[in-house]
């Protein structure tokens, strides 16, 4: 269920994302290193999404996640949250990174970086939290 | 904490007892008394407001302070009230009182201030707080006693409940503070003071089931129990001139129980103790002999100094001689290694640690290992019984000398191995190692030039270690590599130059080219580049040249089929996700020269058996059977592979209408082969030559078979 709705919301996202200033980016572009990382993520998605629905983890303005309130994590399962938030970040990076490389422009990684940061908080569910334009935490 | 506590309570009693003659002496109905301000060396008090109304013996006091400020903490709004005030010639007694601070609930409060004898110089305070519920007696208890000579005060309590207190803390932004209300104290804490202040201090005392946390929590504990024992004597400090005080303390901690969490670290209580002595002068907190014992971990003396005022960290010496490396790791070192290579590690032996810390500044680092293992967890190596004395100077450039016995990195077997590791300063750490050697397999591995820097953070590129070398490689048996990696026996040797490797943060990048000697012939890689090779998609590229690769001894590694001759392969733009190829451009060829080229009949079959499952059979049906092997001229073929399909062509300089010369025939009995299928799925490709090397394996049952 929940990795279905990751799905939907990766192809959504990689199917309508028009890339601002270079119409030409393919965003759904597939090469198996994209594919890897895009399993990858879909595999955490279903630890990650009892964090986000919590507002233990947030969604950042650059297309990364973040530890919103640690107050929502029992104190022994932190540790664990900050390692699934470096391995999700290292994914995210890596994503934006070769998508960039797989349309021969990899000086296009930033854009790429912020379209996705915008749809990530355009697809989150209600009551998650991202950060607005200020840097500051907003509850959708 | 408790100083304070002292010191308004004692405030409180300087109040009550100008208040005191006058509560005495009026028989009026009421009374009222305020002040703008009182100040004192320790403390200032801000719009303080009395009144006293009904008639004795069922007074009733009130009592506000708008603002009071000890220490550099500040208190708003203190409300204190009491409903059944008594006043005697001798005592005033509250039987049913009521402090709050501000919106905090009240807290139910009785007192009684005695001042026994003629004379008014001694005085006796008792103040206590009940718990919300519990047994009677249950709270707690300040007894507070002045005389001539000092003060005393001692304030005790019986499962005090620890929310009754904080609600009365002054509250100050990110602060630390508990987060729940559950939690009790028991124990007691005794400071005695004479007429120079402050004199000695006693306190045992029992933490039970507390909880603490700052806003974002991730500064928090939950359930700690701690036991502490502290004592604190003042002393005269003989400076020349002035009289100066000073203060000897100790202290004994004991945690048994609890948990926190202090980003990125997670601690559960086992039994840890510390315990230290030291001094206080100046508000400079002196550590002489501190040691902190952490189950699991080890031992670690500390002595040092800070700031006690601004919370900074002058000096500190510490020494963990003996420490477990499985605890050291798992509590302290893991939580910082997330993300790399040695984030999920089994590790064993011992580990000493000694820090020297001057002046706000790292001096000194010397790391120590005896017998450690670390083990990956995911197998991806393992390297044991490491030794080592690593040496840090703040500035000098020192020289470590590592050891590891063996182990394996990947598969292969690593060790025994000599690290003579340079490093070059303490608070801006690089590595060098200007030249070493290990043996691999049968062979020799030597780096040169190693040298690692960590960057912060720059425009354009992430922050992280930088890091580079050059090394060669002496030759191994193809025969012990290819056992040790679990695939395919060759034969031949491996060895090779190895150019300038860097790492930039995110590719490791071979600069010039890497050269093997295998099949007797040359293999050189090319712009080899590594793409985020520590990350969860590593993928790689490179260009290959292999040259005069005697088929011989290529064609006897894979069970293919024997064929005797000379190879030349070139690969261009090659991209491996996975160790799997994902796009490559790739041409097979004769190579030039003058040697043998015969073909066996099964490496027909086998090339044949490539473009699809009847064309294997054809040759079986023909006269050629007869024969074991042909000649050949020339031998030609290519793969353009891109998003899994593989498109084929034969050999250049022979096009043909149809299809496509793989094998061009030449002296007696001579064969030639062609393809008709241009495209077909890699995967299928690589199965039906897993397929065919696996048949060949058995080539008794096949032949049977046919």
């Amino acid at each position: 269920m929940v990795s279905s709705i990751f799905r939907a919301a990766l192809l959504m996202l990689l199917s309508l994302v028009p890339l601002a200033g270079y119409t030409q980016a393919n965003i759904e572009i597939d090469t198996p290193a994209i594919a890897s990382i895009k399993r990858s993520m879909q595999q955490r998605h279903g630890q990650l999404e009892p964090y986000y629905s919590s507002g233990a983890i947030g969604f950042t303005r650059d297309g990364l996640i973040a530890m919103r309130d640690a107050n929502a994590v029992p104190l022994a399962g932190r540790q664990s949250v900050n390692g699934l938030i470096a391995a999700e970040n290292q994914d995210r990076n890596a994503l934006y990174r070769e998508i960039a490389r797989a349309n021969s422009h990899p000086e296009w990684e930033a854009d790429i970086r912020s379209t996705f940061g915008q749809r990530w908080i355009e697809l989150a569910r209600g009551g998650w939290w991202y950060q607005d334009g200020n840097g500051g935490w907003a509850k959708k | 904490m408790n100083e304070k506590w002292l010191l308004m309570m004692k405030f409180l009693i300087r109040i009550l007892a100008a208040f005191f003659p006058a509560v005495v002496s009026a028989q009026a109905a009421s009374l009222a008394l305020s002040a703008e301000d009182i100040r004192g060396p320790r403390f200032n008090i801000n719009g303080i407001r009395i009144t006293l109304t009904g008639a004795p013996p069922s007074l009733s006091l009130g009592m506000k302070l708008t603002e009071v400020a000890i220490q550099g903490k500040t208190w708003h709004n203190l409300h204190f009230s009491c409903d059944r005030f008594h006043a005697a010639r001798d005592a005033i007694r509250c039987d049913k009182g009521a402090l709050r601070l501000a919106e905090s609930t009240p807290l139910p409060v009785t007192f009684r201030l005695s001042a026994p004898g003629r004379t008014s110089d001694v005085k006796t305070l008792d103040v206590r707080i009940r718990n919300s519920a519990g047994k009677t007696g249950e709270g707690w208890k300040l007894l507070l006693r002045t005389g001539r000579a000092g003060w005393e005060g001692t304030l005790t309590a019986a499962n005090g409940e620890v929310a009754r207190i904080v609600q009365l803390l002054p509250v100050s932004e990110n602060a630390i503070l508990p987060s729940s209300t559950k939690g009790k104290i028991s124990g007691a804490a005794k400071l005695r003071a004479d007429l120079d202040g402050p004199a000695d201090i006693d306190a045992h005392l029992a933490v039970e089931g507390v909880a603490f946390s700052d806003a974002s929590g991730l500064h928090a504990g939950e359930n700690i129990s701690i036991t502490v024992d502290a004592e604190a004597r003042r002393t005269l400090r003989r400076i020349p001139g002035q009289k100066a005080h000073g203060w000897e303390w100790q202290a004994d901690a004991h945690w048994p129980q609890g948990e926190v969490f202090w980003q990125p670290l997670y601690f559960a209580a086992r039994g840890d103790r510390f315990s230290a002595r030291g001094e206080l002068d100046d508000n400079i907190l002196h550590l002489r002999t501190g040691k902190l014992s952490l189950a699991e971990i080890g031992e670690i003396d500390l002595s040092g100094s800070m700031d006690w005022s601004a919370r900074t960290l002058h000096d500190l010496d510490l020494d963990a001689p003996d420490l477990q490396m499985a605890g050291l790791y798992s509590q302290i070192v893991k939580p910082f290694l997330v993300n790399t290579s040695f984030s999920a590690l089994k590790t064993a032996g011992q580990a000493g640690v000694k820090w020297r810390f001057r002046n706000g500044v790292s001096e000194m680092l010397d790391v120590d290992l005896r017998g450690i293992s670390l083990e990956d967890e995911g197998g991806r190596f393992a390297l044991h019984d490491i030794n080592a004395r690593i040496p840090l100077r703040a500035t000098a450039l020192t020289h470590a000398a590592i050891t590891i016995r063996g182990g394996h990195i990947s598969r292969l077997p690593v060790g025994p191995v000599h690290i003579p590791l340079e490093i070059t300063g303490l608070n801006e750490p690089g590595f060098r190692i200007p030249r070493m050697e290990a043996p691999l397999m049968d062979g020799r591995l030597t780096l040169e030039n190693f040298s690692a820097i960590r960057q912060g953070q720059a425009q354009g590129s992430p922050p992280g270690w930088r890091w580079q070398f050059s090394g060669d490689l002496s030759p191994i048996s193809m025969e012990q590599l290819t056992r040790a990696l679990g695939i395919q026996p060759m034969n031949g040797t491996l060895s090779g130059k190895i150019p300038r490797v860097t790492f930039d943060g995110s590719a490791i990048e071979v600069q010039g080219a890497l050269l093997f000697n295998v099949f007797d012939g040359t293999v050189l890689v090319w712009n080899l580049k590594a793409l985020e090779p520590f990350g969860s998609a590593p993928s790689l590229m490179a260009d290959v040249d292999m040259r005069n690769l005697d088929l011989d001894l290529l064609t006897g590694a894979f069970s293919f089929g024997n064929m005797e001759g000379r190879m030349d392969v070139v690969v261009r733009d090659l991209e491996l996700f996975d160790w799997k190829p994902v796009k490559f451009n790739a041409r097979l060829m004769s190579s030039r020269g003058d040697y043998r080229r015969r073909i066996s009949q099964r490496a027909v079959q086998s090339i044949s058996s490539l473009g699809g499952v009847g064309a294997a059979a054809a040759i079986q049906r023909s006269f050629l059977r007869v024969f074991d092997e042909f000649g050949y001229s020339q031998i030609g073929w290519s793969c353009r592979l891109r998003n899994g399909v593989c498109d084929m062509g034969g050999i250049e300089s022979e096009p043909l209408p149809h299809g496509y010369l793989i094998v061009k025939g030449g002296g007696i009995p001579a064969i030639t082969v062609i393809g008709y299928n241009r495209r077909v799925d890699w995967q299928e490709l690589i199965s039906r030559l897993q397929r065919i090397t696996d048949a060949n394996a058995r080539p008794v049952l096949q032949q049977d078979r046919q």
